[in-house]
């Protein structure tokens, strides 16, 4: 799972540079925002258990 | 595969309620912060009193009634109840008003997106693949369980017909045309089709559905049953709301239902007290916690559904808790000549022993200072008329058995009791108001 988790991450960290990016393009900051819906969804599903309070 | 999330339809009970725990103040503290509904409610706790699932039990359960009344406030048309930047909604559901004035639901993309998942688990224990054509019979509309299975199929993969816009016959039609293997339908209306096309001169059974999946109404075993006979397919159930989500689904093994965990936090209270968990084997009223819909949170919201809580084991190999049975909601349940009573009992009956019966309509009224329960049923029209009274008579004895009440028996005549596609209305207490 932690491997999976670091992949998730690295999308997230991604997906928030493309928003970043896409500051005067409504397109392409969409996109990146809904990448960032679909990196809740999968953090949801793939919790990290070791890392649980 | 036989799972659509293995990583978590197979891990140990305890491990599930500590992510639980861990999501339930996640979504405690999101809806504190973000909704009024919940910055009222939870004024006086803090996340941190809660260190244990049992700490939960101290907050209130949240009533629909409640709910009606934060909506009123702004912003239109969700008021209190949305959690977060109305800009940021992007679908728009509401809830069908049985109870009263429908409650609004707003979705974001990204809580749609949650939704969906989970509803994917229950498409993906009922057997549904990327192989399967899936017919929709309904109108969508504003209510969200046909939505819902909808994008859960496409997402799924397999392929959706929306079926629309069609009367039954047209319906029937489609689904013959495009060689459709899979339906999604309230009980009610999977009967209805089928009596619908047998009038067509087509064998149910001849439509090519492989796989149902019913919603809608509490569904007897026996016409789940009725239904596999009908269609030569095999019928798979599930419970949910439009306030609380999907939230438990039936697997291949057709034992009960699986609680998504840990999309939910489903507690099964005493009916009586509401505060208690039942042990297995007894009926409760289930108590809903989606665990990540962060645009209209509901902490331990109270469904009144009555289940029967189940085992946290099954043959299909997942380890998530089950509920035995839905038997019905606490509306439903009604003190007639101080018996309790859930009309669920007596499609029971009809469906398992009274396959001539194809509508019926249970009505309850005040006659002096008596009550008296009716059964209006219609009977199949090639039913010898000399068949009628041994029926009748049948019906009453075996309605007296399950319920415990004398059943005044009235045979109507064929497409006289009126045909749902939706929640059917069978019941009707005359006493009310």
């Amino acid at each position: 799972m932690e491997t999976i988790r670091e992949e998730i991450e690295k999308i997230e960290k991604s997906a928030e540079k493309l928003k970043a990016l896409g500051e005067n393009n409504p397109s392409l900051r969409r996109n990146a925002e809904i990448l960032l819906n679909f990196v809740y969804v999968l953090k949801f599903i793939a919790p990290d258990l070791k890392n649980l309070p | 595969m036989n799972y659509w999330n293995p990583y978590l339809e197979t891990m140990a009970q305890e491990e599930l309620k500590r992510i639980e725990l861990s999501y339930f103040r996640n979504i405690f503290s999101h809806a504190k912060a973000h909704s009024a509904l919940y910055r009222e409610k939870l004024r006086d706790i803090h996340p941190n009193d809660l260190r244990t699932l049992e700490d939960i039990k101290k907050i209130p359960l949240t009533e629909k009634e409640e709910m009606r009344k934060y909506q009123e406030m702004e912003p239109f048309p969700y008021g209190g109840l949305l959690a977060g930047d109305i800009s940021d909604v992007t679908t728009f559901r509401q809830t069908s008003g049985t109870t009263g004035k429908p409650i609004y639901v707003p979705e974001t993309y990204e809580s749609w997106q949650w939704r969906i998942e989970a509803w994917c688990h229950i498409l993906y224990m009922a057997g549904f693949r990327p192989r399967h054509r899936i017919f929709l019979p309904f109108g969508y509309n504003v209510y969200v369980a046909f939505w819902e299975a909808h994008y859960a199929s496409e997402k799924l993969g397999c392929e959706v017909i929306p079926g629309g816009a069609l009367d039954t016959k047209g319906r029937i039609h489609k689904i013959m045309e495009i060689r459709a293997n899979g339906m999604m339908n309230t009980p009610t209306y999977g009967l209805h089709i089928a009596e619908e096309a047998k009038k067509m001169g087509i064998d149910p059974g001849t439509l090519g559905i492989e796989r149902m999946l019913c919603a809608g109404e509490p569904m007897p075993s026996a016409t789940r049953t009725r239904l596999e006979e009908l269609y030569h397919c095999h019928v798979f159930d599930h419970i949910g709301g439009t306030e609380p989500c999907a939230w438990a689904g039936m697997c291949e093994a057709k034992d009960g239902l699986h609680i998504i965990e840990p999309f939910f936090l489903v507690e099964i209270l005493d009916r009586e007290t509401l505060q208690k968990e039942v042990a297995e084997g007894e009926i409760g009223v289930a108590v809903v916690t989606p665990l990540g819909r962060r645009s209209f949170p509901l902490v331990r919201f109270n469904t009144k559904d009555l289940v029967v809580k189940g085992k946290t084991s099954c043959s299909c190999g997942r380890t998530t808790q089950k509920i035995r049975e839905v038997v019905g909601r606490t509306d439903d349940l009604r003190k007639v000549r101080g018996v309790l009573f859930s009309p669920k009992t007596v499609e029971e009956v009809i469906r398992k022993e009274f396959q001539e019966v194809e509508e019926f309509e249970i009505i309850v009224e005040r006659r002096g200072l008596m009550d008296v329960i009716s059964l209006r049923a219609e009977v199949q029209p090639q039913l010898p008329v000399g068949l009628i009274e041994g029926t009748k008579a049948r019906l009453a004895e075996s309605l007296k058995i399950a319920t415990n009440l004398s059943f005044n028996v009235i045979i109507e005549p064929p497409g006289s009791l009126p045909r749902y596609t939706l929640k059917a209305k069978r019941f009707k207490d005359l006493r009310e108001g």
